[in-house]
């Protein structure tokens, strides 16, 4: 799935889906596993807590799935994305416990940069029905 | 939720006590198991490197919630809006990492407060690893 410079504008590339199960969003935002206080009491973790900050549930950490979106860029750009790779993200909707998740990126733009092609996405992970929780874009060099 | 000062809102310019912590291989596989991702970089050492601390845990260490120094009143949480990261150097297991945060923005929109803190993530060899840009807004129950 990687791209190279021949990659066209308008490719769309789909990641690998994934369902947020309890036990995943308690090893990502309960703290450290067993250690004390484990699992910390948040509005990741804990549904009494989240509705006392105002919230009708508990919400996956948006850090959780921008993860997703990493893998996804990572096996677009290769590595090397971690050296020079950029995104930018809104959170729209809230992802509960159980949603199932996929990360997808379609190019919007390539120009050369030196020997090198740049390469701008919009990117995005959609839920289990078919709603995007989170939209925005990512830039990386081939 | 650490036991920093409390606070309704944040202060424009205001800066974090930094957090610092070690990234063992234990805590790297809990972060892959959350993230359902077990690429062999993250896992397997080989001549010329280490394995690679996954990018979702520096994310997740790298939220202000970390700092020694945050805190908020009971019944507030931090909601995350909008984010943005600029990636310059893949992160090892076992070195120690700190975290510096500091508030670059206050602004109001549909009676809502919006802070936007930045942050930098450095390993031990001095080597910046990310920032981001992170925009939150907060959540308020009825007490």
């Amino acid at each position: 799935m990687k791209l190279s410079p021949k990659t066209e504008v308008g490719a769309e590339f789909t990641g690998k889906g994934r369902t947020i199960s309890e036990a995943r969003v308690f090893a990502f935002s309960g703290g450290r596993l067993n250690g004390p206080g484990w699992p910390a009491r948040n509005i990741h973790t804990d549904l009494e807590f989240a509705q006392s900050c105002g919230l009708q549930t508990r919400s996956v950490s948006a850090t959780q799935y921008m993860g997703y979106l990493i893998e996804l860029l990572i096996d677009l750009f290769g590595e090397n994305w971690l050296s020079h790779g950029k995104m930018d993200l809104k959170f729209i909707a809230v992802v509960d416990v159980g949603d199932r998740l996929v990360p997808k990126a379609v190019i919007i733009s390539k120009e050369s940069e030196g020997p090198r092609t740049k390469f701008s996405l919009e990117i995005w992970c959609e839920d289990q029905r078919g709603n995007k929780v989170t939209i925005g874009t990512a830039m990386g060099l081939i | 939720m650490s036991e920093g000062k409390k606070r309704t809102q944040f202060s424009e310019t205001e800066e974090f006590e930094p957090f610092a912590f070690q990234v063992s291989p234990e805590l790297n596989e809990q972060y892959l198991y959350a993230l359902q991702d077990y690429h062999p970089r993250y896992l397997e050492e080989t001549d010329s490197t280490t394995p690679w601390v996954h990018p979702g845990l520096l994310l997740n260490q790298s939220n202000l919630t970390r700092s020694p120094s945050f805190g908020l009143n009971a019944g507030m949480a931090g909601v995350h809006a909008k984010e943005e990261v600029e990636f310059f150097n893949p992160a090892k297991v076992g070195k120690e990492f700190k975290v510096t945060w500091k508030v670059v923005e206050e602004y109001e929109k549909r009676d809502k407060i919006y802070t936007v803190i930045q942050a930098l993530v450095v390993d031990e060899d001095g080597r910046e690893i990310l920032r981001r840009k992170t925009t939150g807004v907060l959540a308020k129950g009825q007490k």
